[in-house]
């Protein structure tokens, strides 16, 4: 390991993070305005201009709910029966039973795969969709939820049943807070996945939300559209997150389990 | 023997119990038999799509892309993450578009990528590329930084030279953790794979299921699904082997289904 240097300062930290980004920035706005560069690559300030303009027609919001309501409501489905289920099995054998090879079997194959077979089932519209970004957001939020179950402590169950404490209480009471750092953690993950397997869904086959724009963009060559909706899908991808962090922070203020760094 | 067959049968149970339920379902009719269709009719179609040349064909060009862009993070992630945690000048120009990037569908820049690269192989394999990056860099970074410090002193003080302690005390020690992020990215270059064959691409086998269900075969669509589930079920055991294999001293990576 090295000597010790004397760790940077705030402040030359921030400016030699900010460098990089910065410094292709302008290099593809000075190349965008006065060097020839092919169409696609517009000048960032343009960018900015056409997703502003965007905000304000209301045409930016209106494929940001519809991709919203895809993505929150797999989530939703998703997160509630993964967790719902994978606290199950953490407490009851048969059911960890039942989950285990079907869940070891399928969870390193790709959830994406079935989007063209479930559009047969249900149709292109939102349901296929929804469902899809379900299977993806069940296996995260399951095995995370299934071993923040089963890694509790027993003595402090054991405990909690000498003091005469009923199964439920010592499900709520015990069990819950104390997978909960894990179970959040997998929200965490499936959260990113959710948002993923949206814009997938819809860059293959929609007629709206943001993966829609961004593809239909692309073929009429409106780049400053594509690059709009970009933009829209990083901003609710990193602000999703941040929610999630803080909810994170705000549910297990004082709990010292689990304290991992910011990356899930 | 029969004692065996009978744990494994109890331990197993479930996965046959799923399929006798889809095979009922699909025979009985109660869902419609060209949605549905039965197991033995997806198994003809992968004897059908194996025998035509087709199925192995679409396989070993998915398979390509998703090695090549999984390689190539590979290599710079954890080249990456090891320079962020050893210089603070790389942490610093590094750390914020790694922690601000990570949550970020970065597959919505496809169509960039598209344009730079070309529809062809290279777009795709810079693309898993990217995505496959973010967590193989993050994890090696942590890797490297939770190092007990006391091992690399203790490496110091009977007079390791640096160079010996970054080869026998750093990265054996990181190990675990490069692991873990080379597991989180399999799959990921899996999804990347299909997710780009299926948007505008004549070849892969992302483009085999869209195609086989665009055109209503769906027993054929099911035996491109199969074929995907055996390849990534295959892979993450075979990095498991592997892994078990190279760092002997601290098992269980298996997180699920560990035999």
């Amino acid at each position: 390991m090295k000597a010790a240097a004397a760790p940077f300062s705030r402040g030359r930290r921030a400016a030699l993070g900010l460098a990089l980004p910065l410094a292709a920035l302008a290099a593809w706005e000075l190349s965008a305005r006065y060097g020839t560069v092919p169409d696609y690559l517009i000048a960032p300030s343009r960018i900015l201009a056409a997703t502003w303009e965007m905000v304000l027609s209301g045409e930016l919001w209106r494929h940001t709910a519809d991709s919203l309501l895809r993505a929150i409501g797999g989530y939703a489905i998703g997160g509630a029966a993964g967790v719902a289920m994978g606290l199950l099995a953490g407490i009851a054998r048969p059911v960890e039973r039942f989950y285990d090879p079907i869940v070891s079997l399928t969870y390193p194959v790709p959830k994406i795969v079935v989007l063209p077979i479930l559009i047969a089932w249900l149709g292109a519209g939102d349901a296929s969709k929804i469902a899809v970004i379900t299977a993806a957001v069940f296996y995260p939020t399951f095995i995370n939820a299934l071993y923040g179950a089963k890694g509790v402590n027993r003595l402090f169950v054991w405990s909690a049943r000498n003091m005469g404490a009923a199964p439920l209480q010592v499900f709520a009471k015990v069990i819950l807070p104390a997978s909960l750092p894990q179970v959040l953690t997998g929200l965490r993950i499936g959260l990113a996945l959710a948002f993923i397997v949206t814009v997938a869904a819809e860059l293959q086959n929609s007629r709206s939300g943001l993966g829609y724009l961004i593809a239909d963009a692309e073929n009429s060559l409106r780049f400053d559209l594509m690059y709009a909706a970009i933009i829209a899908i990083g901003v609710i991808g990193f602000a999703g997150d941040r929610v999630l962090v803080a909810l994170r922070r705000r549910a297990l203020a004082g709990q010292t389990l689990g304290k991992e760094g910011a990356h899930g | 023997m029969a004692d065996a067959v009978l744990r494994s049968l109890a331990r197993w149970y479930s996965v046959p119990l799923v399929l006798a339920v889809w095979e009922l379902l699909a025979r009985t009719g109660a869902v419609s038999r060209r949605l549905m269709p039965s197991l033995v009719e997806i198994a003809l179609a992968v004897w059908d799509a194996i025998a035509s040349g087709d199925l192995l064909f679409h396989a070993g060009i998915s398979l390509g892309r998703a090695f090549a862009g999984y390689a190539l993070a590979i290599i710079f992630g954890i080249l990456l993450g090891v320079a962020m945690a050893r210089s603070r000048a790389f942490d610093a120009l590094f750390e914020p578009i790694f922690s601000f990037g990570y949550p970020v569908p970065k597959i919505a820049l496809y169509p960039i990528f598209i344009f730079v690269f070309g529809f062809g192989n290279l777009s795709k394999v810079m693309m898993i590329f990217l995505e496959c990056l973010y967590p193989i860099t993050v994890n090696a970074f942590y890797g490297m930084r939770g190092i007990d410090r006391v091992h690399v002193w203790a490496a110091h003080n009977m007079g390791a030279s640096e160079r010996q302690i970054f080869w026998r005390v750093l990265l054996p020690g990181a190990a675990p953790a490069i692991f873990a992020g080379l597991r989180i990215a399999l799959p990921i270059s899996l999804i990347v794979v299909i997710i780009t064959e299926m948007i505008g691409e004549s070849r892969g086998l992302g483009y085999f299921i869209s195609y086989a269900s665009a055109s209503f075969e769906y027993s054929t669509a099911f035996a491109g699904v199969a074929a995907v589930a055996v390849i990534g079920f295959t892979l993450d055991r075979a990095l498991v082997w592997l892994r078990n294999r190279l760092i002997f001293w601290e098992r269980g990576a298996a997180f699920i289904g560990a035999a």
